[in-house]
């Protein structure tokens, strides 16, 4: 799903300067023969291993039933479809002709070891932050422990001009900022720690951030929420919908078990970020990150505030005999509720859903997503998986459902044209099977 | 071949990914306990455990419980004595019984997550259990007595 | 059946680590060695339904069970078990007489040889049929075990006794084990067996006392085998493809092409079926019962449909309505003076009422289905659920081309029945489609919405009903027009009796419109709806009829004394005298309309009925009914309180007083239990079931609408029994028919309202109530 997201953000700038083709030239590195493997510790090549899964690398250049770090996942974009690279060890078809200079250009700059530039949907301009050290031990750890596969890149299907490389100069001229991460000398330690892994290795922004026309994200809307796909990534600034505000350890357990008691789980593109990925990094990384978002999201609320608005969903969601005359709450109380029911408290697996950050959105994307679809044992809560209603319910049936939440179970605006909506996410996914 | 766990064994099945998991256990698996009602996630004949959470497993695609642990109505209890099969047993819960695989899954989860439930936290919960014999006044009683019978168990500990 | 057996306590485990390895190593949708040919008899009190093999040479004294060596019982059950725990109280009967220790009493639903006779289980018939039957069976034993220890002790037998399995006599004893393992035959005439001496009342030691119901403890753990869960080696699974009309449509063209890359997908048949149950059936095969089911999605057939294709529940109520007006229709009941037109012409106040009941699905949890095969001996064995074997299997046979003998019925446990098995149709394109295959087995599913759409739904309804009252407003005269589909018209039309005018008529259809009120001349009237029967097979559906007669019937009596000035209570109680034909007779209605009046008058006490302490919009409503036909009356009484919201038009049932006489209760907790549940069915159908025809079909085909009362719509209910030593008569059915009149009675009683109509929605109380204001 991630990869979806980003690389739905290809785009392009038509600058025709003259000169700019110079500009934009880099010089290739050149290749090596072979990597001496021994110069890897085995510390730096387990760092490695953890800082690649935290930035969810075998997520993008992993093919449906392909081999690991193999490439070929196919994205669909706008212009056009593109293909991830192969990025195993292999000397011909993959990165193993790399020397550790040439990944360091590519993650920080963009540029590939023969000096083409990279689309951006592989977001440099986040690794970008990352210290020289990590982004060698995610080297070390690729060189040491994948597997070298001899697979060909498939040729990207791209429309012209979107697929001239150097074009992709002028974005980053525009856009990014080339440069490493700069510690904030007011905030904690940990605020920094946390603040490094999510602008650089985690790239949260990536999802999180809305984008500009051109693909950029916006720098003045950092973490504001954004859509995509008809998913949305929730804002993570005061502005998330949550009923009940998140904590550095709601953050950080998010991160850990893929959902919290009180917001929801991680489920659509969110799905592997947590669990092919940052889920792998240290406890005290995750309860970095956690500082640092809650920090970016505005204080906590107070316990007592957030009980009361529990105690408040809680009762609004006792049944009641008359709810068969609705059909949407009908529905609910014989599909729904065998689950998504609690009496004195939150069970962590059974989600409130008045609280719940789906049903509370701007936009229902992410609620119907999950009613149709329901949520895999790889993704959400580790081991526990919710059933999909596709093949069980029609169009008007999961937006009466999704209507009869919003309706009585938060006070937010009634989403409008629901049924249209669950058929362009139902048709969505078929597509693209 | 999606690998998963069965009441405790692993299990690999060479099926469609998007087969119901019902079929997987009745059809595959050969265990016939679980039963279909409706196919649409609205009687509850088909409830199994999932992580030790009920799940309907006529919407649950094989794909979604790769890896995943799977408890059905045979595995609940070695001897069959969950509280939940005693009380059922004690107070005749079932008439034809063919819902009651499904209500006892049902009510064996409902426990764990409500050790002392309320009428109305009952009726809540098994709303989705579809009983066409109507053993509704038992089920009730039989859910109460099953909670007494864990209280007294914890209580003697 | 089962390779191993599955689910022997501790051993659980082993068999799923056997299973685990077996699906790993074999390929998608295989089986595993399940033999071809079975007992076609089940004991639901074991986890692989194998009956119990006797121990030694076996002493059978009747028909219907034997003793072994070892003195266990194995008693033989025609009736279908649906959760009635049939077995367990027909057995109980004959254990009594028979004087053994409920622990060795065994129980096997028995296959359809023909020596067992008519097979149906329905009508609330089992325990009032068995009673006499299996009594004197076990009589029968005792006797004879008592007559060989006399002999072998030479004393008379009128010394010895029996008891728990033993026959003291003259200091001595001796068990039956011991007396059976001696070697014993002896065999009853019917003469004999009509002149043994029954247990008085009195020492009854099993009958009315709760014992472990055998059928119980494998509906908790998963074994109990129902019909959906029959196995045979090599088994393939059908899904079937239905055409529009249920009568009279014939398949044009199939087009399995975007069908041919499914795995596992078969075939696709088209059904040629001479017995002319299944017209125009198109069954899809494959190796697994998913396969199937996704290439039935991806087949295109096209159908010439039958003449009904257009009908719908409008029409179908019109046309009744037509039928009704039409003096020349229908049959007309023996009620005595049934020549009330001069009676009508002459009163000085008459008034009559029309009711209609919408159609209303079965919606047994399990939705029907069959496994088909040819056995080795070359006879084709039908496994399944089914309530009627005696009825199907001539039309199987007919289907198969095969004698009668050919054709063996298995019958597992039924995930439901409600009168939707008694209708064993679904059978038949099982063996179709197995003998396509050259007598492959098959199991034949249908998904739930096939079900609803193949079901033989509860027909609509319209009944008119009239009433005269003299000067000083007393009855002398009441009719009852009662028209609808007509389930046993259309199956079984030798079943049915004739009325006084020669024509006959369908008792399902009309029983309880001959109630025992006296009224003075009265006419009773039943009407078949030719365009129903057309349309759909009407069904036998949880008491049928009285479903909607006593709807009427019990509404109908409270208007009439709300048209009087009188108190509904007193208006009944005055009306059943217990006189003339309605004082009742041996031996099932000794009594007569006197029961009727008792267990009225007691659920009125019960209920606080004509309290004045509710809360506005809230009261209490009673009706009384008998079932399942006054040739078999177990008499019922409810009170029923409802709040109603004006607002909304809900109507909240707070909770349901039943009081009941059934005669002897053989099994007080089975009855309860068949009583709650009736009651609540009652209570579905009153309002919240209920669909349409629309287009020949039912609207509703799946719970997303079609919407049974569930856990959370059940009130507190409270029920009695009348202590009776009289006749056991049935309770599977009678607790369904009181309930919508008695809330029909308790919303006009709380608002004001009369409803006429089932279901009773809020929309149709908000009506109700716009129309008065
Ligand atoms: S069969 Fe799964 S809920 Fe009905
Ligand atoms: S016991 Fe028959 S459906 Fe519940």
């Amino acid at each position: 799903m991630i990869k979806k997201i980003i690389f739905g953000l290809l785009t392009f700038v038509v600058v025709a300067l003259i000169g700019f083709a110079i500009y934009a030239h880099e010089p290739e590195i050149a290749p090596i023969a072979n990597v001496d493997r021994s110069q890897f510790t085995a510390e730096t090549v387990a760092k490695g291993r953890v800082l690649a899964a935290a930035g969810y690398c075998a997520t993008c250049h992993t093919a449906e039933d392909g081999a690991l770090y193999a490439g070929n996942y196919p994205v669909e974009t706008g212009f056009g479809t593109l293909y991830s690279t192969n990025i195993t060890p292999d000397p011909e078809f993959g990165i193993g002709n790399w020397s550790e200079e040439a990944f360091l250009r590519a993650m920080h700059d963009g540029v590939d070891r023969e000096g083409r530039h990279l689309f951006p949907a592989f977001p440099y301009d986040h690794f970008t932050k990352m210290s020289d050290d990590d982004v060698g031990a995610i080297y070390a750890y690729i060189m040491s422990e994948v597997e070298p596969v001899p697979s060909d890149q498939k040729s990207n299907e791209l429309l012209f001009p979107m697929d001239r490389r150097f074009l992709q100069a002028g974005w980053k001229l525009l856009f990014v900022n080339f440069s490493r991460f700069e510690a904030v000398a007011e905030q904690s330690t940990e605020w920094n720690r946390g603040a490094y892994l999510v602008e650089g290795v985690t790239h949260c922004g990536a999802c999180h951030t809305p984008r500009n026309v051109l693909g950029a994200e916006k720098k003045s809307e950092h973490f504001a929420g954004a859509t995509i796909d008809q998913w949305i990534a929730p804002a993570l600034t005061a502005e998330n919908a949550s009923a009940i505000h998140w904590s550095a350890s709601d953050f950080s357990n998010f991160l850990k078990i893929g959902g919290t008691r009180n917001h929801g789980v991680a489920v659509g593109p969110m799905g592997p970020v947590v669990h092919a990925g940052v889920r792998q990094l240290p406890d005290s990384d995750l309860k970095a990150i956690g500082v640092y978002l809650a920090e970016r999201a505005g204080a906590p609320a107070r316990d007592d505030v957030n009980s009361e608005i529990l105690k408040a969903s809680l009762a609004k969601g006792k049944p009641q005999k008359s709810h068969r005359w609705d059909q949407g709450a009908r529905l609910y109380a014989e599909a729904c509720a065998s689950c998504h029911y609690n009496a004195a408290q939150i069970a962590l697996s059974r989600p409130d859903l008045g609280i719940n950050s789906a049903t509370r959105l701007a936009e229902p994307g992410n609620l119907l997503h999950v009613i149709l679809d329901g949520v895999g044992n790889e993704d959400g809560l580790a081991g526990i998986v919710m059933p999909g209603f596709r093949d069980a319910f029609n169009d008007e049936e999961v937006a009466a459902i999704a209507a009869y939440l919003r309706s009585s179970r938060t006070d937010k605006a009634a989403w409008t044209d629901l049924s249209g909506k669950v058929a362009a996410i139902r048709a969505g996914r078929t597509a693209a099977q | 071949m999606i690998k998963l766990k069965v009441n405790g064994r692993d299990v690999s099945v060479d099926a469609d990914a998007d087969t119901p998991l019902l079929w997987v256990i009745r059809d595959e698996i050969g265990l016939m306990g679980t039963k279909f009602g409706c196919g649409i996630g609205m009687c509850g004949a088909c409830t199994v455990h999932v992580g030790g959470q009920a799940t309907r497993s006529c919407i649950t695609p094989l794909s979604a419980v790769a890896g995943a642990s799977v408890t059905t109505i045979e595995g609940l209890d070695e001897t069959d004595s969950h509280p939940v099969q005693e009380a059922w047993r004690e107070l005749r819960v079932p008439q034809c019984g063919y819902c009651q695989s499904g209500q006892i899954m049902q009510a064996a989860a409902l426990l764990k997550d409500i050790p002392d439930p309320s009428d109305d936290d009952i009726d809540a919960v098994m709303t989705g259990n579809l009983c066409r014999c109507m053993t509704y006044l038992r089920i009730r009683k039989a859910v109460r007595r099953a909670a007494a019978t864990n209280r007294e168990a914890n209580s003697n500990v | 059946m089962f390779e191993h057996k599955l689910g022997q306590r501790g051993n659980a485990t082993s068999d799923i680590t056997r299973r685990g390895f077996l699906v790993s190593m074999a390929a998608a949708g295989a089986t595993f060695g399940f033999p071809l040919s079975v007992r076609a008899a089940m004991d639901p009190a074991t986890a692989d339904g194998m009956p119990v093999d006797a121990i030694g040479r076996a002493f059978e004294p009747t028909l219907w069970y034997s003793i072994d060596t070892d003195g266990q019982v194995n008693v033989n059950i025609i009736r279908a078990e649906m959760g009635q725990h049939v077995g367990t109280s027909i057995a109980r009967i004959l254990a009594d007489e028979l004087e053994v220790a409920w622990e060795d009493v065994h129980i096997t639903h028995v296959d359809t040889a023909e020596k067992w006779g008519l097979m149906v289980t329905g009508g609330s018939w089992s325990v009032w049929q068995s009673w006499p039957v299996y009594r004197r069976a076990g009589a029968a034993g005792r006797t004879a075990l008592i007559e060989a220890a006399a002999k072998n002790w030479g004393i008379a037998a009128s010394q010895c006794s029996a008891r728990n399995g033993q026959i003291t006599g003259g200091g001595r004893s001796v068990s039956y084990a011991e007396l059976v393992s001696a070697g014993l035959s002896r065999s009853f005439t019917q003469a004999e067996l009509e002149a043994l001496t029954l247990k008085p009342h009195s020492e009854l030691r099993l009958v009315g006392k709760d014992v472990t119901a055998l059928d119980i403890a494998t509906k908790t753990n998963g074994q109990a085998i129902y019909g959906l869960d029959a196995r045979i080696d090599g088994m393939v699974y059908g899904v079937p493809l239905l055409p529009p009309t249920r009568l009279g449509s014939s398949v044009r063209s199939i087009d399995d092409s975007a069908a041919k890359d499914i795995g596992g997908y078969m075939q696709t048949l088209q059904l040629d079926d001479p017995s002319g149950t299944v017209p125009g059936w198109v069954v899809v095969v494959g190796k697994n019962l998913m396969a199937a089911k996704k290439a039935s999605q991806k087949i295109k057939v096209e159908w010439q449909a039958g003449d009904t294709a257009s009908v719908s529940e409008a029409d179908i109520q019109n046309h009744a309505r037509e039928l009704i007006a039409d003096e020349g229709v229908g049959s007309i009941l023996d009620t005595g003076v049934t020549d009330t037109g001069p009676v009508f012409q002459g009163a000085t106040d008459t008034f009559d009422a029309e009711y209609t009941t919408a159609t209303v699905l079965h919606f047994q949890l399990e939705p029907v289905n069959a496994t088909a095969f040819q056995n080795d001996d070359g006879v084709w064995e039908i496994h399944t659920g089914n309530q009627w074997q005696s009825l199907i299997l001539p039309s199987i046979a007919t289907a198969l081309g095969v004698e009668a003998e050919q054709v063996v019925m298995r019958t597992y446990m039924l995930g439901g029945g409600f009168g939707r098995r008694l209708n064993g149709d679904y059978a038949v394109p099982a063996a179709l489609a197995s003998k396509a295959l050259g007598g492959k087995p098959l199991k034949l599913v249908l998904f739930r919405e096939d079900d609803a759409k193949f079901d033989s739904p509860r027909s609509p309804s319209v009944q008119r009903l009239a009433m005269a009252f003299d000067a000083q407003q007393q009855v002398i005269a009441m009719e009852h027009h009662a028209a609808a589909g007509w389930p046993t018209g259309v199956m079984f039309p030798a079943f049915m009796p004739d009325g006084k005018n020669g024509l006959p008529f369908d008792p399902f259809a009309i029983d309880g419109a001959d109630h025992w009120y006296s009224v003075g001349a009265q006419k009773v009237r039943a009407i078949s709806n030719d365009l129903a029967n057309r349309t759909f097979r009407p069904g036998w559906l949880r008491s049928v009829g009285p479903g909607w007669t006593h709807f009427a019937v019990e509404s109908f009596m409270d208007e009439a004394a709300h048209r009087v000035g009188a108190d509904p209570l007193k208006f009944r109680l005055d009306h059943l005298l217990a006189n003339g034909r309605n004082a009742g007779s041996a031996p099932n209605s000794v009594g007569g309309a006197a029961r009727q009046a008792k267990v009225l008058k007691r659920v009125a006490e019960l209920s606080g009925y004509g309290r004045t302490d509710l809360s506005k919009d809230s009261a209490i409503g009673i009706a009384t009914t008998f079932g399942q036909s006054r040739s078999m009356p177990t008499w019922v009484a409810a009170a029923v309180q409802v709040d109603v919201d004006r607002v909304t038009g809900e109507v909240d049932v707070r909770k349901l007083w039943l009081v009941f006489d059934c005669g002897t209760v053989v099994d007080p907790d089975g009855a309860l239990a068949q009583c709650e549940g009736a009651a609540l069915w009652g209570l579905s159908m009153a309002l919240f079931e209920g669909t349409e025809i629309e287009n020949s079909n039912v609207r509703d085909r799946n719970l997303n609408t079609y919407t049974p009362l569930r856990i959370i719509d059940t009130p507190e209910i409270e029920i009695e029994f009348v202590d009776s030593t009289e006749a056991p008569v049935g309770l599977g059915e009678p607790g369904t028919t009181v309930v919508a009149p008695a809330i029909a009675n308790a919303i006009f009683n709380a608002v004001g309202v009369r409803l006429r109509h089932l279901p009773m929605t809020p929309d149709t109380v908000l009506q109700a109530l716009q129309a008065r204001e």
